[in-house]
Order: structure tokens, then sequence, then C-alpha cells
């Protein structure tokens, strides 16, 4: 579903993403971690192309991503992204920001996009919330209705890029909850994220990151347990001991 | 014909100087006032006092929400009536320095506002007088939000400064509109005036441009 | 002074008065208008990938901000018919007010548009919506609401600056104030009334501006 053959990106002098060999296949659950500046975000926001590579070659469900010439509009209209901050539209209501991509990229009816808006946003549990404006909601709710307004394209494949981080910790378990679920039914997903305890409950796979390089990989497992890298193991140290 | 007018041009270049040294005395002057007596009346009008707030708020409404041309007129011909009988520099510099005052009172006074409560707190817990805890503790922090907008009046009040033209000041636009009745090429005559003010106001512009950059980097150390 | 205040004179000049109001009034609608057209596509040009076009964006903003508008009025007034054009004083204060404004304006609209966060741009890319889907509905809704509050200030700003066209005999209101002091030796009458007219300009405007900029900006909820 996702490859990575040699990727490599540079942000002026700066060397970010390093021979990145990654393959992710159709209903994996796969999460990045790693330190700060380890690339991990730049690494996912590659698939949906937010960012771009200067050399190696990235296959998105067969489009190839490093062709320029490639419509992307398609394409992200199969994946769905959840911000760290959320970032929904504050000027419009749970619902318009849920049914603004079907309506204009799916071209749906407005009766459709609306039904559809709704299903998604009882899915992550906030049917009762669709007329109210984000400002008037918590933290963990607008991260729910951001992950509707990802689900709401039918995506083949979602993308987290630090989900629970801007959030209080007593809102954390509710976003958690829903990505769970999202997993379970089989969704392909790729979860920047230090929640460990997430990843050790649904991921199928842990790729640790560092200074732009994929470290170390294994199942979540194994790799808490016995870290194969030393990189891997200090951080690991570091996390855990919170 | 063109060149002709040019070369007289040249030869009058220093009666332009002359009305730039003009229009930047009368800036200078009103503007290193208006920064005193701005920030005085800023400092009040920050104060818990509804009396201050409400006098100088008026004070501010009536400036801002008047043409300064008129203004102008005001105190050069009504004062005179009065018993004031004003030349036209000293007027004009009046006029500048009330101008300028009303607005660096509302920029000191957001900067002021814009210091923390905490801060007052802290200073008057360790037994500063109200006056103290200002130069001390408040003024300074200020600063950095005032800086920029500050500087940027400025340029304002050199452009302002050409409307004392109609008063009668030799300033640099007076400069060009007495020198476009003897040499009737406007564009050029007003072209050079522009190009005058450009070199003075431009690297304030930059100035205020890289202080509020400055400004936004930098955190607000408490 | 009050006894001497002849409330008889005022209302002699009343149609005057009323007449000058109109046209300050008209004056500053058709200016403000054109300056938004003028703005908005200074802003466009500015905004584009282009650099030729780019370029002549910025040195149009920067030159007109860095000097002063009697300057510009008075390039055009006596540097238009050095080019062959009879433009009527009014046109060409109309014009000179256009141009002022329009650069303001441009600076305004590009601070709109900029101010809304990328990462909700970044959203839209994300869920497939084309450039003009994301102008459409993500930046320009937002953008409108941030502009229109500095706009309403460039309105009142504008109303101030179109008193300068009375020193280029256009009939508005500054200039009837001027007449009733030449023809009648009322400084006083003439000016504080005329002051009186642009406050009241001056309280409906600043209303409407600060009720705006309650009422119209949305704020990214963290």
């Amino acid at each position: 579903m996702i490859k990575f053959n040699g990727v490599n990106k540079w942000f002026g002098k700066l060397h970010v993403l390093r021979d990145i060999d990654l393959h992710v296949t159709s209903g994996e659950v796969v999460v990045v971690c790693g330190p700060s500046g380890s690339g991990k975000s730049t690494l996912i926001r590659c698939i949906n192309r937010l960012e771009k590579f200067q050399k190696g070659e990235l296959f998105v469900d067969g489009t190839p991503l490093h062709d320029y010439s490639t419509n992307l509009t398609k394409l992200r209209a199969e994946i769905g992204f959840v911000f760290q901050q959320f970032h929904l539209y504050p000027h419009m209501t749970v619902l318009q920001n849920v049914a603004l991509a079907p309506i204009n990229v799916r071209k749906m009816k407005r009766a459709d996009a609306e039904a559809l808006a709704h299903e998604k946003l009882a899915r992550v549990g906030l049917a009762d919330k669709a007329d109210a404006h984000p400002t008037q909601l918590s933290g963990g709710q607008q991260q729910r209705v951001a992950i509707a307004r990802g689900l709401a394209m039918s995506p083949k494949i979602m993308l987290f890029d630090e989900p629970t981080s801007a959030l209080d910790p007593e809102m954390i378990g509710e976003v958690l909850d829903v990505m769970v679920k999202l997993a379970s039914e089989g969704m392909t997903m790729c979860v920047v994220t230090h929640e460990m305890g997430f990843a050790r409950q649904v991921a199928h796979r842990v790729i640790f990151m560092d200074e732009g390089s994929l470290v170390e990989t294994g199942n979540p497992h194994d790799f808490f347990a016995n870290p194969q890298t030393d990189r891997a193991a200090q951080f690991i140290s570091k996390i855990l001991t919170h | 014909m063109m060149l002709f007018y040019f070369q007289r041009l040249v030869e009058i270049f220093p009666f332009f100087l002359k009305g730039l040294w003009m229009t930047a005395a009368v800036s200078g002057i009103s503007l290193i006032a208006a920064t005193i007596f701005g920030l005085l009346l800023g400092i009040a009008r920050a104060s818990e006092s509804k009396l201050l707030v409400g006098l100088i708020g008026a004070y501010v409404a009536v400036i801002r929400g008047t043409p300064f041309v008129v203004q102008i007129f005001i105190i050069f011909f009504i004062l005179p009536e009065w018993g004031i009988q004003l030349d036209a520099f000293p007027a004009a510099i009046l006029a500048l320095t009330i101008l300028g005052t009303a607005f660096i009172c509302e920029i000191v006074a957001g900067g002021i506002k814009a210091v923390p409560k905490g801060q007052w707190e802290a200073a008057s817990s360790s037994g500063l007088n109200i006056y103290q805890q200002l130069r001390y503790v408040i003024v300074p922090q200020s600063l950095q939000t005032i800086l920029p907008p500050l500087v940027g009046q400025y340029v304002l009040l050199i452009k302002d400064s050409s409307v004392v033209s109609v008063i009668g000041v030799m300033d640099l636009t007076r400069v060009g509109w007495v020198t476009v009745n003897r040499i009737p090429e406007g564009l050029m005559v007003f072209s050079l005036v522009g190009i005058l003010y450009f070199a003075i106001s431009y690297p304030l512009i930059r100035l205020s441009n890289r202080l509020e950059k400055k400004m936004a980097t930098q955190e607000v150390m408490l | 002074m009050i006894e001497g205040f002849n409330f008889r004179i005022i209302w002699e000049y009343m149609p005057f008065f009323m007449e000058g109001l109109r046209n300050t009034f008209l004056i500053s609608i058709v200016s403000l208008f054109l300056a938004l057209l003028a703005g908005i596509t200074a802003c466009a040009g500015r905004l584009s990938p282009w650099k030729p076009v780019r370029g002549l964006a910025i040195i149009y903003i920067e030159s007109i901000r860095s000097t002063p508008l009697l300057v510009q009025i008075y390039f055009l007034y006596f540097g238009l018919p050095t080019l062959g054009l009879r433009v009527p004083e009014l046109q060409t204060g109309i014009i000179a007010l256009m141009l002022n404004s329009g650069a303001y304006i441009a600076e305004i609209v590009r601070a709109g548009m900029t101010s809304v966060p990328n990462g909700q741009i970044e959203a839209g890319i994300s869920s497939g919506l084309n450039y003009f889907q994301r102008m459409r509905f993500i930046i320009l809704p937002q953008a409108l609401g941030v502009t229109v509050p500095p706009l309403l200030g460039q309105a009142i700003v504008l109303v101030k600056d179109s008193a300068l066209l009375s020193l280029i005999s256009v009939m508005e209101l500054t200039r009837i104030g001027q007449t009733l002091t030449s023809e009648r030796f009322m400084p006083t009458e003439a000016f504080f009334t005329v002051a009186f007219f642009y406050l009241c300009i001056y309280f409906v405007l600043k209303s409407l501006a600060d009720w705006s900029q309650k009422k119209l900006i949305f704020r990214e909820a963290y």
C-alpha cells in the first residue's frame, strides 16, 4: 500500500530523511516513534505530499509520489490526515467541517454528505455536537471531529501526526479509544505518537527513527522488551520511566 | 524645454535641501515633544482613574476624529482671536505636537496595559511606590510592545508635517509648491520632493519593520 | 469666547456646510470604492508568483507609503497638465485618494490573507481540496473577517484625507470653512463647525469599526 524506496530529503543543508526504505501493507497499523527532530512527522507528511523529497521513490496505493505530474487530488481523497493541532475550521459548524470535502471533492449531494457526516460523528461518539462550533468543544472532542473529518472521505489510509500531544491528559483516552476501534476494523494506519500503550495494544509494527534514519523496526512486543539498537534502548528507557 | 527646466531644477536644488532641513526640524522638534507628552499622558491613560481616562480619551478622540489640516487652521487662525498670536513655525510645531501626543499616548497606554498584571503585583509587594513601579518594572517592559508602532508613528508625523506648508512654513512641500510656479514641470518638481521625503522616511520604515520582527521573536522574559 | 460665538452666521451658511458635507461624503465613498479595487489588484500583484508583477506592486505600495498624501496630490495636480491631461480638480483629488488608500488597503488585504493559520490550509490540502476550493471555503471567509475592521479604519483615514482636497480648490467640507473664514473673517465659527461635522462622521465609523472587530474575527480553538 505504501512503499518508500531510498527516500531522502534535505531541508537546506539539513538531511532530514536518510535512505528511508519502508513498506506498509493494507490493513497494517504502524507506529512511528523517536526523539523530536528525528524526521517522523516529515516522513508521514510525505505520504500525502505535504512534504516533498529530493531523492528516492514513494508509491502510495500504486501512485508514484515522486513524479510531480501526478494528480494529487484523487490520491489525497483516499488519505485522511489528523494533525496535532486539529486545525478544524472555526467559521463552520462541526457538521460543515466534516461534510466540506465530501461535497466538494467527492461531489456528493449536500443531503447525502450531511447524512454521511452524521454517521461518522456518531462513530467517534459526537453525534450530538453536529451543530456546535469548534470553539465550543474541548480539545479531545475537537480531535475526534478531526478524525471524523478524515473518515468522511472513506479513505484507504489514515495518517496521524502526534494526535494526542496537544491534549490535556484526561482527554487522551477518548481519542485513543477511537483510534483503537479504527485499527480493529482493519484501517491502514500510520501513527506518529509517544503513546506506547496504544502501540502495544494495536500496532502490528513499531518503527523507531532517529536523526532522519529508520533505526529499528519490529513488532511492539519485541521492540519494547528487546530493543536491538542502543539508541532505541535509550529512547525507550526515557519514555517508560515517566 | 524639459532639459532647460531640469537644469534650473538642479540650480535650485539647495533650496530643496533647505526645505528638507525645515521639514526635519519641524518634525524632529514635534516628535521629541510628542514623545515626552505622549509618554506622560499614556501612563495616565493606563491608570485606574476614570476621570483621567475619560478626559484623555476625549482629547484623543477629537484629534483622531478631525483632519490635521483643520487642526492647523484652528491653531493658526483661531488662537489669535483669543489673544495668542503665533508665527507659522511655532504654530506648526504646536499643532504637530498636539497631533503626535494623541497617537503616542494611545501607543504607550497599549504597551503598559500589555504588561502582565503579575508584574504590578510583584513590584508593589516589594514595597515600591507607584512611581518606582513604573520606572523600574513596568515601563521598561512595555517598551518591547511600544517601540515598533512608535517608530511607525514617527514616519506618520514626518508625512503629516507636509500639511504645515499651508500656513506658510517653508518646508519641503512648500518649496515644491513655490517652485512649480516658476518651473512649471509638476512631475519633475514633485518627484524630487517625493524622493527627498522617501529618503528620510524609508530608513525609519525599515527600522520599524526590523524592530517588529525582533520583538516578535523575542520571548517575554518573566 | 462663547458669548461671541455667532450661531446666526452658521445658520446662514448652513446650506453651504451641507453641500460641503455632502461632497465630502460622496468623495469619500467613491474614492474608497475605487481604492478597494486598486488595493485588491495591488495585493494580487504583491502575492503573485511572477517577479516583475510583484516588483511593480511593491514599488507602488512603498512609494505611496513613504511620501505624504499632500505631495501625491500636488504631484497629480501640477503634473498631469504637463502630460497634456486636463483633469478637473475633483477627479484629480479622487485619483490621488484612490492611489493613496489603495496602497494601504493592499497591505491590509495581504495581512488578512496570511492570517489564516497554515495548518488549516494543510488540512484542506489533505482532504483533497484544490486551490480555489481552499480559497473559497477556508481562506477568504476568515480573511474577510480579519480585514473588515482595519478597512473601516482606513475609511476613517480617507475621510480625514479628503480634507486636503480643499487645498486644490475642491468644494468639500474644509473648503467651506476656508470660504467662510475669508468672506466673513470668522474662523472660530467656521472651523469649529467643520470640526464638529468631521467628528460626527468619525463617531459613526468608529462605532462600526469597533463592532466589526468584536463580531467578525474567528479564533482558532486550541
